[in-house]
């Protein structure tokens, strides 16, 4: 789907950015790459432009612009409701966060049972229970 | 020794570069452009230090302005130091740009600015990013004045020794081709005109061709495809993925994040200021108090400089200013027409350039605050679609606002907008708006002629401006201005207080300006208008046998098509010095409110008012429009606009008023 047709709240995990010249290397410079997970924070009162963030900061799309960015919608795992069946698509971290995260059995493709929701929350995942803080469950993406 | 600052806009590089040089800068502009180009001095242990404030960018292609000239200078002017300063409470994207200047540069210095901010989110390891990088890695907090003397001594004996920015093996082994390829041309940083060849940059592309390096450019495309091919995607994707991932990996190595997904303060304050139903009602609030407060502090001070050189007209007689004091002082060593000639036609001209400057300091006093605490952006994002319509970003709608104020600080206003393109438009339709003195005139004769309904009349002239504005910037947008279609990716960033020294600085800059070089035209126009009013020498001043009174009287025949009477005429011609001295000039004319009302009919009276609502702007505004764009024709091009609307809409309405009857 379209990056300009994500909700308020909703979370994007950018597929491809379409598009050619100034525009097409302002968006990637801005850090919207392939991977990056972008979160759209609010609508323009007069409807245009979006507020997003990304990596950490805040940018400003017209919807027309943000047309040009093709994501797939993600949650963040601390969103997921008890009893939920998910699976992992993007951990935000550095290797260690990742390797920490995949010796509970949170990876990329993995399955997670939520138990009890955030925060702290309790996933089944295929090596057992795990307690996850706010802070952890925050930068797993799931679907 | 050269030192150049580069970095992310809003990162506090202005901050960290008045903490290096103090006062002792130079604003200008880069040559054949209005980016902003900042120069100053300082000493480091004997050493005199020429620093060189870079634009901000956020990266280093060839598609803005600033991207080009940043690199250009890296390039060309070799600095021996490179400053890159971050905002470390966004490490990432700051770290991008680093990767970019990686490339062109071995020398340089990494200030982690906003530390404190920073320590917030994430705890940072400033020595592993020092060692992994091989580069001195500085923090600092501009606004305090903190890490200013690490940095100096960083920026003298720094230990360099650079991480180059790897891509992966099918890229590097083809970046080394190019490299081989163009060593004949002889051009440095080789790498890096490698890695633009590669990745098909325009500028240098260009270069490349201009030296004869067509095959070197054939090799590449089909170099680039190769790499397309297997990674899946456009080049400049690819690369600028590699070289993110660069400083992904960097960034997680360094910094530990401590507080993530909480609601900080600037999501609370962004919560209300761009509320979907609060957002503008509050942007329309601080606007409107920051007008009132601008143009009220202003106004007494106004005031008293006016006093002070023209003195004051009251029932009993005249309390002679500086200028008639100093006229009849010099009539004693010179001739009467010299004495007047340097009195009221330069000496008054001085004293105008004075009044304009209270408005000026508080305006950007008050612009200045917007900018820096970060609400200027918040007003390209709530005004981002109004103003699209006619090719403005958001943030053209505060110029335009304040031309109602007075289009001389307005037009200094536009500086607010990055594109050349919409400044130039921005400014071509700034005078178009009735400046307070205007309308003044207009609400002077409005009770004069249409004493039933003074309010209504005057609304339509500024809703008649307005129209006019918003159709003229459609059509400019789509015509004579279009821009390139620069993508409009904002940043909003974090809410900052301002500090007092930095608006300081830049209310002085601003003004310091305006009256150095606006100011000298202003007075040398007022001295031309002098010798035209007041020769031949021994006719009043202002008078129909002065030339000016000539040139209305010969004019006059055409100003009938248009209702106008010859006296109506030479107030235009003084309206040119200074709008609200028509008033002025009509009462020395006519001798009382009585003889206008009678001298001209309503229908006349509004034609009159039509003309001067868009005619040419006053001197000030002119001196300052010509300031800001260094362009004579586009000056010229403003000039004739106002009239050719004026003419057109005075012509259009006084004559079919006349056809249909109306108000005879």
């Amino acid at each position: 789907m379209l990056l300009s047709e994500l909700k308020p709240g909703e979370y994007g995990i950018v597929k491809k950015i379409r598009g050619t010249g100034a525009l097409h290397r302002r968006l990637l410079s801005m850090g919207l790459l392939p991977g990056a997970i972008v979160r759209v924070v609010r609508v323009s009162p007069l409807g245009d432009p979006v507020e997003y963030e990304i990596r950490g900061f805040f940018i400003s799309l017209r919807k027309q612009e943000a047309s040009f960015v093709d994501v797939d919608k993600v949650t963040p795992l601390s969103f997921i409701p008890r009893n939920s069946d998910v699976r992992v698509v993007f951990i935000d971290g550095g290797v260690g966060f990742v390797h920490n995260m995949g010796a509970m059995g949170i990876a990329v493709g993995k399955r997670l049972k939520i138990i009890a929701p955030c925060c702290p929350m309790q996933v089944k995942t295929e090596k057992g229970v795990f307690t996850l803080g706010r802070g952890m469950a925050y930068r797993v993406f799931v679907r | 020794m050269l030192v150049a600052l580069a970095g992310n806009p809003n990162t506090g590089k202005s901050t960290i570069f008045n903490a290096l040089t103090g006062m002792k800068q130079h604003v200008g502009n880069w040559p054949g452009v209005t980016v902003e180009k900042k120069e100053g001095e300082t000493k480091i242990e004997g050493t005199l230090v020429k620093v060189v404030d870079l634009p901000g960018t956020y990266s280093l292609t060839a598609y803005t302005m600033e991207e080009i000239i940043t690199r250009n200078f890296i390039i060309e002017e070799k600095p021996d130091v490179i400053v890159d300063i971050i905002d470390s409470s966004n490490l990432e994207r700051n770290l991008y740009l680093l990767t970019e200047l990686l490339e062109l540069h071995s020398k340089i210095v990494v200030v982690l600015n906003m530390f404190d901010e920073a320590q917030k989110k994430y705890s940072i390891d400033v020595e592993k990013m020092s060692k992994i990088l091989g580069l001195p890695v500085v923090t600092a907090v501009g606004i305090r004045g903190k890490g200013i003397d690490k940095l100096k001594e960083k920026i003298l004996h720094g230990k360099f020794n650079p991480k180059r920015v790897e891509y992966p093996e099918d890229v590097e082994k083809r970046i080394d081709e190019i490299v081989n390829l163009i060593k004949p041309l002889k051009i440095e940083p080789a790498r890096w005109y490698a890695i633009k060849i590669l990745e098909n940059d325009a500028e240098v592309h260009k270069k490349i061709a201009e030296m004869g390096g067509k095959s070197v450019l054939h090799r590449a495309e089909h170099l680039r495809h190769e790499i397309e091919d297997i990674y899946g995607d456009d080049i400049e994707s690819l690369m600028t993925s590699f070289r993110y991932s660069f400083a992904h990996g960097l960034f997680h190595e360094v910094a530990e994040p401590i507080n993530v997904g909480g609601v900080t303060i600037t999501d609370m304050i962004d919560h209300v200021v761009t509320h979907k139903i609060f957002g503008l009602p509050i942007f329309l609030a601080i606007m409107y108090l920051s007008f009132q407060f601008v143009f009220l502090v202003a106004a007494p001070f106004q005031d008293a400089i006016d006093l002070i050189f023209n003195g004051k007209s009251t029932a009993t007689g005249h309390i002679p200013g500086l200028v008639d004091l100093s006229y009849n002082w010099m009539l004693q060593f010179m001739p009467a027409w010299l004495s007047s000639f340097i009195n009221h036609g330069m000496l008054r001209g001085l004293g105008a350039v004075l009044t304009f400057t209270p408005v000026i300091m508080l305006l950007f006093l008050i612009l200045s605050f917007l900018e820096d605490s970060g609400y200027l952006a918040r007003v390209a994002f709530l005004m981002d679609s109004i103003m699209k319509k006619m090719g403005l970003e958001g943030r053209g709608i505060i110029p335009l606002m304040l031309g109602f104020g007075c289009n001389v600080p307005a037009v200094m206003a536009t500086r607010t907008l990055k594109d050349e393109n919409e400044r130039k438009l921005s400014i071509a339709l700034n005078p178009l708006i009735p400046c307070g003195a205007r309308i003044q005139v207009f609400a002077f004769l409005s009770g004069i002629f249409f004493p039933s309904n003074p309010a209504l009349v005057l609304w339509s002239l500024l809703i008649l401006s307005m129209v006019v504005v918003f159709v003229l910037g459609y059509i400019y947008s789509k015509t004579i201005f279009r821009g390139k279609s620069e993508p409009f990716v904002l940043e909003l960033p974090p809410y900052r207080m301002p500090t007092i020294k930095g608006i300081s600085i830049h209310m002085w800059e601003k003004s310091e300006g305006f009256l150095r070089k606006a100011g000298t035209i202003i007075v040398g126009a007022a001295a031309i208008i002098w010798i035209f009013a007041a020769l031949p020498w021994g006719v009043k001043y202002g008078s129909p046998d002065s030339y000016i009174g000539m040139f209305a009287q010969w004019i006059a025949p055409i100003g009938t098509a248009f209702g106008l009477t010859p006296e109506a005429i030479i107030s235009l011609i003084f309206g040119f010095f200074a709008k609200e001295v028509v008033i002025d000039v009509l009462y020395v004319l006519y001798g009382s409110k009585e003889a206008i009302f009678h001298a001209m009919t309503p229908i006349q009276a509004y034609s009159f008012m039509l003309f001067m609502l868009f005619y040419t702007p006053c001197v000030a505004t002119l001196a300052t429009i010509y300031n800001e764009t260094k362009s004579k024709k586009f000056t010229l091009f403003v000039i004739l606009e106002g009239f050719v609307l004026g003419a057109l809409f005075s012509f259009a309405f006084y004559n079919l008023a006349n056809l249909l009857g109306v108000g005879t």
